[in-house]
């Protein structure tokens, strides 16, 4: 394992996961908390459609991405500050329609582009200098500007109307995290995929979200656990030879479900059910 | 019963709602700094309308409202970070994996403005904001396993963390057994007389705070009166509202049919 340590590609690559861990299990926490968690999957369909219509018409499909992906969000916030139509609803609309669009444009295409797939699965392995330089870049603005509103993010996402009431701009903060949620979920697709990225931002945060009461301690547990299975899970993927989008993931589930056997919730209310 | 002193919040021939759907109609009432204020009216009656408007949740679509010495007529105004809130019960996931005392920080959050972390200066205020309402001890528990009574405590130690001048409670007491509701209502009695705050207090129980508002403000999209119990809690007044849900028993009890809406 320690010669595999060596290549610079897996250098980058474990670099890349470890980035991309960490960015998606901070982000799932507020994401998990103020009910998001369907906007993330389909803010990463409508961002696949942009990658496959950078690659028809050679633009730059990470560019495209982040089009279409921010599109994708704003759209929905503006759907649910309305209350014109149920979030699950606008969403499952503009799910459907990006990804049907994603799918045309590959269509469109005359040759099989084995590039537009490594998004759709991701392919951390082929992550290369420049699209690591990107990653870094985007994980770095997108966790400075969680960190600088953290407390904001935090009160929105517990009650956003006593935050607006209490003085805070609670609708720009939905919008500031409408808006990380669709960055992250750009910067995510080469490593674990479009499909796949929204597991990494659902359940680090949700294993986390077993195992505490407190606030600076789900985002903590969330961040570790979520390193820890990208990093792991290109490592099982490498040593053996296996697609690392699902390596991640299942590792991940895996925590999950181990950490509802064994969290102190459960245990408090099986407790609580035997003394009635 | 306190003086009335200078206004705090003054409602001038104000609306609210949308155009077609009026909440409150040609609402005009000067609330007094210090005052103990019942906010009383049947079920949909604009009781929680008037609060959110003086929250600064909603703008009026006619007329004024006057907030502090400022004309709250644009919503988003700054003074709400002097007005300290606990919304209707249901509003907050109470599973929400939160310390007690993490909520309470919140309360710091909007005065604190942006870019601006929690000191300890803001801990210390959420602690005293606690030790007010007897709730210190609990401070590193998850606020989903405290009973319903005590998150309310907890609730209101974060209004009081904002340092308001102004408390308002939309139905504090929904949803908790009878002893729980009398503590609620004696710790909000309490805060009013010792902290000197302005409350608004909803509710449907009206017999709870009959003896201790100093007025109250019966609603029914109109204003219908804004006077000390005595002079609004009479058959006439109340009829105009309530119709044929109320019913005063002879020990003097108001009683009226949509008391337990709240499911």
């Amino acid at each position: 394992m320690l010669d595999l340590l060596a290549y610079d590609f897996m250098q980058r690559s474990l670099l890349a996961a470890a980035m991309v861990g960490g960015l998606c299990s901070v982000i799932g926490v507020f994401v998990v908390l103020r009910g998001l968690a369907f906007v993330g999957a389909g803010t990463s369909h409508a961002a696949f459609a942009g990658v496959a219509l950078g690659y028809l018409m050679g633009w730059p499909p990470l560019l495209l991405a982040i089009v279409f992906g921010l599109a994708t969000v704003w759209i929905t916030g503006w759907v649910e500050e309305r209350g014109r139509m149920k979030l699950d609803v606008s969403i499952g609309i503009l799910y459907t329609t990006t990804m049907a669009l994603g799918i045309l444009f590959i269509g469109l295409m005359k040759t099989y582009n084995a590039e537009v797939y490594g998004y759709l699965f991701g392919s951390v392995l082929s992550v290369t200098p420049e699209e690591l330089q990107i990653i870094g870049a985007l994980s770095v603005l997108v966790l400075g500007l969680l960190l600088l509103f953290a407390k904001e993010l935090y009160f929105i996402a517990f009650d956003q109307e006593m935050a607006e009431a209490s003085g805070v701009p609670a609708r720009q903060i939905f919008f500031l995290l409408l808006t990380l949620v669709a960055l992250t979920v750009v910067v995510s697709l080469k490593t674990v995929g479009a499909i796949l990225v929204f597991a990494m931002i659902l359940i680090p945060a949700s294993t986390a979200y077993q195992l505490t009461h407190s606030l600076a301690a789900l985002t903590l547990y969330s961040a570790a656990i979520g390193i820890l299975t990208a990093v792991t899970g290109v490592l099982i993927s490498a040593l053996w030879d296996v697609p690392s989008g699902p390596a991640i993931v299942l590792l991940a589930t895996t925590v999950f479900f181990i950490s509802v056997f064994f969290s102190p919730k459960r245990v408090r209310r099986t407790r609580l059910a035997h003394s009635h | 019963m306190s003086n009335p002193r200078e206004p705090i919040i003054r409602f001038d021939h104000a609306s609210f709602g949308f155009p077609g759907l009026i909440a409150l109609q040609d609402i005009s009432l000067t609330i007094y700094e210090g005052e103990f204020v019942g906010v009383i009216g049947p079920n949909g009656s604009g009781k929680t309308t008037l609060c959110r408007a003086v929250l600064g949740l909603l703008a009026p679509v006619e007329g004024h409202l006057h907030i502090f010495d400022c004309a709250c007529d644009e919503l988003r105004c700054h003074h709400r970070a002097k007005i300290g809130y606990l919304p209707q019960k249901g509003v907050v996931d109470r599973n929400f994996p939160v310390t007690v005392l993490e909520t309470v920080m919140m309360g710091r959050y909007g005065a604190l403005g942006l870019f601006k972390r929690p000191g300890r200066k803001d801990r210390d205020i959420a602690l005293e904001a606690l030790a007010q309402v007897a709730m210190e001890s609990h401070k590193d528990n998850a606020l989903g396993h405290l009973s319903g009574g005590q998150q309310q405590r907890v609730f209101i130690a974060r209004a009081l963390a904002q340092q308001p001048k102004v408390l308002i409670l939309d139905e504090p007491t929904t949803g908790l057994d009878i002893t729980a509701q009398h503590n609620v209502i004696e710790l909000v009695q309490h805060l009013h007389d010792e902290l000197k705050l302005t409350v608004l207090l909803i509710t449907h129980d009206i017999n709870m705070i009959r003896s201790r508002v100093d007025r109250l403000v019966l609603l029914k999209t109109r204003l219908f009166a804004a006077a000390p119990p005595t002079e609004v809690l009479k058959p006439e007044i109340l009829h105009q509202v309530y119709g044929k849900d109320l019913v005063i028993t002879e020990k003097d009890l108001v009683i009226v049919e949509d008391y337990h809406h709240h499911h």
